[in-house]
């Protein structure tokens, strides 16, 4: 049976750690017939993912103009066309409003918000020939409040609404610009305070469905919008589990379920 | 495997072959689900049936005895009930100031009494978790001057939606809405006669085109499907209309 992106060329940016979100996008995708390019910072991660996947793997340093318009170009050119864009990148900062610093602000800004737009400014013009679907993943906490986080919420939220005006910009092109948000979700970005019991426990309540979410959900959210039947353009998708209807912990609600599971260990 | 293997799923609103119903219909039985097809004119809907080996029954979506009926169709014939899809719609329009308790209580009647009741008696028949769609709409999104009555009560039923979501979540079933930009469909029929209707709507359309019915079944399957973690939410299907406006009556001359 084919796949539900048979012939598609796709490239999936922030596929360079082992089993990060962005993997799991580019396994499923290729899974679905399409060719992928990934692209991050670390090459041997890269080149082991594109193996995998019978993929391309593209360095690229989302900070830098440069390195993202030619990451787009060697995506293109290798695939021989550019169907699918997903950003999967980021950076999880965790720093207290009063304390955050400059540079935390200037390095989360140049990889949540300028990266994110200087990957759209070079797609446009590499997608707007034969039309395409670009999705952004944002963050439930664009949306609800989490503590420590507003460097990273401000930005996702900022990009969300970029993705509304380009979506609105370039639609006559054939191209679809969508953001999909998660809420908490098991990767190696939050694997550290994974591991500390209790903590995720403090999640689950915030979740209508009783689980928080995982990689493979956004994966196939994004073969969702990815696809030729998604007819939707200019939208934040919410995937997970209806966390929005309800809220992130507070940092004493997650203080104290780390208690009540020491108590209980 | 097909997408819905193994699925039972309720369309209401499918009388029309050029409904969203009816394209949701067959997309699904594409997707090897098995389907119980509802609509007030139960001849109309058994002609939308017939081909797709479905069960056709008459329902209004006002009468709760009905929809109990409905459910109770799905689960004495197919075994349980999965999916369970809402489209019936009236339309109605009016400024404000001319608008009547009657024309209000109508759509309310339609659009929020019965979408409550569709999420309630459908809930009550899933014993094993679902997914619950309801058809929102454009005028929730978009100010559309003399579509009071009919987008408040849209967008009423849409609130209900995340209640009913952040409830029923517990029981693995999932409440969403998804609303249809103007699409060409048998309800709008009136509308697409009229070419500066059409132009002017389409001049609002970031992607150039009408949506379909066959738009809004492709939306409505992923929504069904055990792969959406999604719930609570309302998704559009606008072509994009949803970021810009409806053109004003002025525009249509």
């Amino acid at each position: 049976m084919a796949g539900r992106l048979e012939g598609r060329k796709a490239l999936v940016v922030g596929a360079a750690g082992a089993d990060n979100m962005g993997q799991v996008i580019a396994r499923r995708f290729a899974a679905e017939g399409a060719k992928v390019a990934v692209a991050g910072r670390n090459r041997a991660a890269l080149d082991a993912i594109a193996g995998e996947i019978a993929g391309v793997a593209v360095e690229c340093d989302f900070s830098e103009r440069a390195s993202i318009f030619a990451m787009v170009d060697a995506a293109k050119t290798s695939l021989g066309g550019l169907d699918i864009a997903v950003n999967a990148t980021g950076w999880g900062l965790l720093k207290p409003f009063l304390e955050t610093t400059e540079e935390e602000i200037d390095k989360i800004y140049a990889l949540q918000l300028r990266g994110p737009f200087q990957f759209l400014q070079a797609l446009i013009p590499a997608m707007e020939e034969k039309g395409g679907s670009i999705i952004q993943i944002s963050s439930a906490t664009a949306t609800i409040l989490f503590h420590d986080h507003d460097a990273y919420m401000a930005t996702k939220a900022g990009t969300d609404h970029l993705v509304r005006s380009v979506a609105n910009q370039f639609g006559d092109k054939g191209i679809r610009v969508n953001s999909i948000s998660p809420g908490v979700t098991e990767t190696p970005m939050t694997a550290d305070a994974a591991a500390v019991p209790g903590v995720m426990d403090a999640f689950v309540k915030g979740y209508p469905l009783g689980r928080y979410g995982t990689s493979e959900d956004i994966a196939a959210g994004c073969v969702w919008l990815a696809s030729d039947e998604c007819f939707m353009t200019g939208q934040n998708l919410q995937v997970n589990g209806g966390l929005t209807l309800r809220a992130n912990p507070s940092k004493a609600d997650i203080e104290a379920s780390v208690v009540a599971a020491m108590a209980a260990a | 495997m097909a997408r819905l293997d193994g699925k039972v799923a309720i369309i209401l609103g499918a009388s029309d072959p050029r409904s969203m119903g009816a394209a949701t219909a067959r997309r699904f039985a594409e997707e090897g689900a098995k389907l119980v097809l509802a609509a007030r004119r139960k001849d109309a809907v058994a002609d939308v049936a017939g081909p797709l080996g479905a069960t056709a029954v008459a329902c209004d979506i006002t009468n709760e005895d009905d929809l109990i009926a409905l459910a109770k169709a799905a689960v004495d014939t197919y075994g349980k009930l999965d999916i369970a899809i809402n489209y019936a719609g009236i339309e109605g329009g009016a400024p404000v100031i001319e608008t009547t308790a009657e024309m209000l209580r109508q759509q309310a009647d339609v659009h929020f009494v019965g979408t409550g009741l569709f999420i309630k008696q459908m809930a009550l028949a899933m014993k094993d978790g679902g997914s619950i769609i309801t058809a929102s709409s454009l005028t929730v999104l978009v100010q559309a001057p003399g579509q009071g009555a009919y987008a408040g009560s849209k967008g009423g039923a849409d609130v209900l939606v995340k209640v009913a979501a952040n409830e029923l979540g517990e029981r693995g079933i999932r409440v969403n809405s998804l609303a249809p930009g103007f699409t060409k469909s048998a309800m709008t029929d009136a509308y697409f006669a009229m070419e500066p209707v059409t132009r002017a709507f389409l001049k609002e359309m970031p992607l150039g085109r009408f949506p379909t019915v066959e738009d809004i079944a492709h939306c409505a399957l992923w929504l069904a499907s055990d792969e959406a973690f999604v719930t609570g939410q309302r998704i559009d299907v606008t072509a994009g209309q949803a970021l810009r406006r409806t053109p004003r009556a002025d525009e249509f001359a």
